[in-house]
């Protein structure tokens, strides 16, 4: 129960409160670049969340078993070659690794589709080779595999909840892309002073929207305190 | 230390190695046959992927066309050869494409629009659109410009209350005849640099049209009785079928006839018309008036 309720708060702090957008500034590109229109930026930000979860539970076996300090993997191998050898860091290849797994992930996930689900291939169409080089699924990775996360101390996550924080931060971003999408919309009847057209004004919109979603800052506190915890 | 550093090396080249192995036996299991003569289309396709196709990219439209037989001149970047090569990949013949040009129909300026009633709402065409009793002419240019913004070109610009299309700027995308609530622009084929067009919107009888405008078209049909081959008048208002237009028909006798002056002629002047014209003084071109964004954009209700 405890468990789940960590779950929970982990889910409602990384969609709303630290939403990657409004709170870290990452996927900016994604964000200005696809938020023309609802329909298209539903679907990016539903193919953002897709590729997130499926490179976070890659970078977490990745990370687990060969990247944090002390790696048994890592460890093992290395006492192959040099018996006694106390301890085996390799995080300084943590964001070439990433970024080499969510490349080949996005590939092979789009070969799937193509095969298997042809219209979801079709909806995603040009986003998902875009999201190879978004950089919210790398920051999402390198998160996950931080040490404090992996170290094994209190804040440390399992496979579960890499899952949930990736799956979740998808969520976020689908929600801050529409949230835009929608204003875009109606920003298309506005007036906007020549010079602030186009990703200026949008810019300036998602600052706005940072500020409101600051209100949500101590929510997770108040459902926290509800649950008993 | 060299321990690590093979140990890294190793993990990488294991990782790349794996990842390789997995994407090319994914490459081999999930293929798909695609018709080759798609990528072949998408070859020779601009790449723009500007949609003026009326497909959401190249990709799409060379989709379409082996698929669902889509027409092999759709593409207005490529032209006649692109049109040309990927009709020789079909194995169709080619028909000519013409590249579309906004066409405003209506010539009614500010002073010959009556009825008009002081407008301040916001200053948009869409908005103005709505409102009833903006000007007498329901058909007619609303001169707010949203045509003009839509344009990212340059091309369009509001004169005495009037859009008007600089064709040497203009590239057909068409964001103007999507812009404009009443549909007065419409994108018309030229087949020559200067086209014949009626320059009215107004689908009312005559006295009607009177009432609201001193230049609309008023249906009398003498264009019709003039030259029935390129004029055929419907809901009191001529059409010129484009399909059946060729070269720079002579429209003397229908202009005439024509007590409103309805059917102009547009697009980049012919020789004669400089000739005729180069001993007039033009006016020189006027500056730019730059203002702060303020005075357009300030609520004035």
């Amino acid at each position: 129960m405890d468990y789940l309720v960590g779950l929970l708060l982990l889910v409602l702090t990384t969609a709303v409160i630290n939403n990657f957008v409004f709170h870290f500034f990452v996927g900016i590109c994604p964000y200005i670049g696809v938020s023309r229109r609802l329909d298209t930026a539903l679907g990016m930000g539903l193919a953002v969340t897709f590729v997130m979860a499926v490179a976070a539970a890659l970078s977490w076996g990745i990370t687990y078993a060969l990247l944090r300090p002390d790696a048994p993997l890592a460890l093992a191998v290395c006492r192959l070659f040099a018996p006694g050898t106390a301890s085996v860091d390799l995080s300084v290849l943590k964001y070439l690794v990433y970024i080499f797994l969510i490349a080949s992930a996005v590939q092979f996930v789009e070969m799937y589709l193509r095969k298997v689900f042809p219209p979801l291939y079709k909806a995603f169409g040009v986003f998902l080779p875009l999201i190879t080089t978004n950089c919210c699924i790398l920051f999402a990775c390198l998160e996950i595999g931080s040490d404090r996360r992996m170290s094994g101390g209190a804040e440390a996550w399992d496979l579960a909840q890499a899952l949930a924080y990736a799956v979740a931060a998808g969520l976020g971003f689908t929600l801050a892309i529409v949230i835009m999408a929608g204003i875009r919309e109606e920003l298309d009847h506005a007036d906007v002073p020549q010079a602030l057209r186009g990703p200026a004004i949008v810019l300036i919109i998602a600052g706005i929207l940072a500020m409101a979603f600051l209100g949500f800052a101590g929510v997770d506190a108040g459902v926290a305190r509800l649950f008993g915890r | 230390m060299l321990v690590m550093m093979m140990l890294a090396a190793a993990a990488l080249l294991v990782l790349a190695l794996v990842s390789g192995a997995v994407l090319g036996w994914a490459n081999r299991a999930f293929h798909v046959e695609v018709d080759p003569r798609i990528e072949a289309i998408a070859g020779v396709l601009p790449g723009a992927n500007c949609g003026g196709c009326g497909f959401i990219g190249c990709g799409d439209y060379a989709a379409a066309v082996v698929n669902q037989g889509a027409p092999v001149n759709k593409c207005t970047v490529g032209g006649a050869s692109c049109a040309a090569a990927v009709a020789r990949i079909m194995g169709v013949e080619a028909k000519e494409s013409w590249p579309a040009r906004p066409v405003v129909h209506c010539r009614a300026t500010l002073e010959d629009r009556l009825l008009r009633a002081e407008y301040r709402g916001e200053q948009t065409c869409a908005a103005a659109n709505v409102v009833s009793g903006v000007q007498g002419c329901t058909y007619g240019c609303l001169g707010l410009g949203d045509c003009a913004r839509a344009c990212s070109y340059g091309a369009l610009r509001i004169v005495r209350g009037l859009a008007e299309v600089d064709y040497e700027k203009c590239v057909g995308c068409g964001a103007c005849a999507r812009a404009c609530p009443r549909h007065i622009l419409t994108m018309v084929p030229f087949k020559a640099e200067r086209m014949v067009v009626i320059a009215c919107s107004n689908r009312d009888f005559g006295k009607d049209v009177r009432n609201v405008c001193k230049v609309g078209c008023l249906g009398c049909k003498a264009c019709e009785k003039a030259m029935g081959s390129l004029f055929k008048v419907v809901d009191n208002l001529p059409r010129i079928d484009y399909e059946a237009y060729s070269g720079d028909p002579d429209v003397a006798p229908a202009l005439q006839k024509c007590p409103s002056k309805t059917i102009v002629r547009v697009g980049k002047p012919s020789p004669r018309d400089l000739e005729a014209t180069r001993d007039q003084k033009v006016p020189g071109e006027i500056p730019p008036d730059p203002r702060s964004s303020v005075d357009r954009t300030s609520w004035r209700g």
